[in-house]
């Protein structure tokens, strides 16, 4: 279990929507503090890391799981 | 003037050319273009008139050439652009057009007010005003290019699951998806997801094609910011992709955009490097049926079926017949909407509003008269050859209640193939079906 202020259910939504909602989400909490999500579409396997080399913020968790979603971990740094 | 409004100015003064003058220059005021326009159809007013969209640019632009305006702004209507003034004009472009151009298409003088709204469009990207998620979208695509390796072995990792679906769906052991294949005649551009993915691959692998996959996506987020700099370097990738590889052909998947700048724009960008066929997968599909590469039941989809024209792929792209090729040969009872082809009304999602949850409201409203057509036509399916377009009808589907099934052409071919299994995720559709049903029971 992370240390994560936000959950967000990604699962269903394609490619760059995840990235989209992301984006969005992640002005809800503070720098330093963390979100997790689930996903599905295995886009955001390319998208979440690009996005966060992009952004500046970091990925601290990417995993595809035995049930096939995929949950990830962000740190606000920006 | 703010070191913003100098750089929104510099921006339209290097845009200006023949063309965009024209339309600066050209209009009538005679308010045809109103009806044309979707915004306006949905919630007639003035702000949503097309020519009063332009008339915010064109009276900055007379402020700034035509000397009489600059001495007596009052009475030519010319206005010294501010950030406030930028800030209007930036909400117009992005949430008030999505670069449909069926007012063009309409226009007894041809004015291409789309041409304007891009226009407005760079001003902003280069002043830093533009949708932060859009500028965000392009750059992580920009990132992607410049080093593959931090995502390429989660990538291909990826392929291989949906290789084994491939094989597990179709009944084929020697089924594959190809990447980074040296000299295949096809380069296939995906989106993101694997649900351009997999049922293109379900296809190229019956049709016996001499294919590979792209490592990168067909969606180029520059386009919609109208930044040629950032579309180039999202588009590059591809190029140079496929110029190592030494593939004949690109082949983009259903996106509007994404097939209107790979076979307009980007040819012309990368002039001299850029020595291949551009088509898009519909136009593949027509191809494979006709030859008899692919077999499909023209029996298997019984219920309504409906096709929206993407304003990119049809309006802008050409591609009016060839998706109705494909989809007579695999619905039993296609409806057109009316008016469609190359009057086909916008659905509202184009112009990357999808992406701008800011707007969601104004998009929702703007799709209502393609709500209304697609009620008209009673149809349970409604295909769209285009992401965005399928993501705006998903949602004007649960707002105005249609009811309706939201599919893209490929999808449905594969299910007209009549494969062993239905891709997953597709199990329900094959529920409509008798035999289906029976194949998906077992």
């Amino acid at each position: 279990m992370s240390e994560a202020k936000l959950f967000l259910d990604f699962k269903g939504l394609l490619c760059p929507m995840p990235v989209v909602k992301l984006a969005q989400a992640i002005k809800q909490i503070q720098i330093g503090e963390m979100l997790e999500a689930v996903a599905t579409d295995p886009g955001v396997m390319a998208d979440i890391p690009a996005w966060t080399r992009t952004t500046g913020n970091e990925l601290v968790t990417l995993e595809k799981r035995e049930d096939k979603t995929i949950r990830f971990v962000v740190k606000r740094a920006k | 003037m703010t070191e913003t409004i100098q750089l929104a100015l510099k921006t339209l003064e290097a845009q200006l050319n023949q063309p965009l003058e024209t339309a600066l220059e050209a209009c009538a005021r005679c308010g045809l273009c109103a009806e044309a326009c979707h915004y306006y159809r949905a919630e007639p007013k003035v702000e949503h008139i097309p020519a009063f969209r332009a008339e915010q640019l064109r009276s900055v632009y007379r402020y700034e050439h035509d000397f009489l305006s600059r001495l007596f702004p009052v009475w030519t209507g010319a206005k010294k652009l501010d950030e406030p003034m930028l800030a209007n004009l930036t909400e117009i472009a992005f949430s008030q057009c999505t670069l449909c151009r069926r007012c063009t298409v309409n226009c007894p003088l041809g004015v291409d007010t789309p041409l304007m709204m891009r226009a407005i469009r760079a001003m902003a990207t280069a002043s830093g005003t533009a949708p932060e998620i859009l500028v965000m979208l392009a750059d992580a695509a920009i990132e992607k290019g410049k080093d593959p390796s931090f995502y390429k072995e989660m990538f291909l990792e990826q392929i291989k699951e949906m290789e084994e679906q491939l094989r597990d769906v179709t009944g084929d052991e020697n089924a594959t998806i190809p990447v980074e294949k040296q000299g295949a005649k096809i380069l296939y551009v995906p989106l993101a997801g694997a649900h351009t993915i997999l049922p293109p691959a379900v296809v190229f692998n019956a049709a016996k094609e001499d294919w590979t996959l792209s490592i990168f996506e067909a969606s180029n987020y520059g386009v919609f910011l109208a930044d040629v700099n950032r579309a180039k370097q999202v588009a590059k990738r591809i190029v140079d992709e496929a110029n190592r590889l030494g593939v004949k052909e690109i082949v983009i998947a259903e996106c509007g955009h994404a097939y209107a700048s790979y076979r307009w724009d980007v040819p012309n960008w990368f002039a001299g490097q850029f020595d291949f066929k551009v088509r898009s997968l519909i136009e593949v599909l027509g191809d494979y049926i006709r030859e008899g590469k692919i077999k499909v039941d023209p029996t298997a989809i019984p219920e309504g079926v409906t096709y929206h024209d993407s304003c990119n792929l049809a309006r802008n792209g050409g591609l009016i017949e060839e998706p109705r090729y494909v989809l007579k040969n695999v619905a039993q009872d296609f409806r057109e909407m009316t008016p469609n082809k190359d009057e086909a009304i916008c659905c509202g999602g184009g112009g990357g509003l999808v992406a701008l949850a800011e707007y969601a409201e104004r998009r929702i409203a703007a799709g209502k008269p393609k709500a209304d057509q697609i009620k008209q036509t009673g149809a349970k399916v409604v295909v769209a050859a285009c992401e965005n377009c399928r993501l705006q009808i998903g949602d004007i589907n649960e707002h105005y209640n249609l009811n309706v099934k939201t599919t893209a052409i490929t999808d449905l071919v594969v299910r007209a193939m009549r494969l062993p299994k239905p891709l997953p995720g597709h199990e329900a559709e094959y529920l409509f079906e008798g035999e289906g049903a029976a194949i998906a029971r077992e």
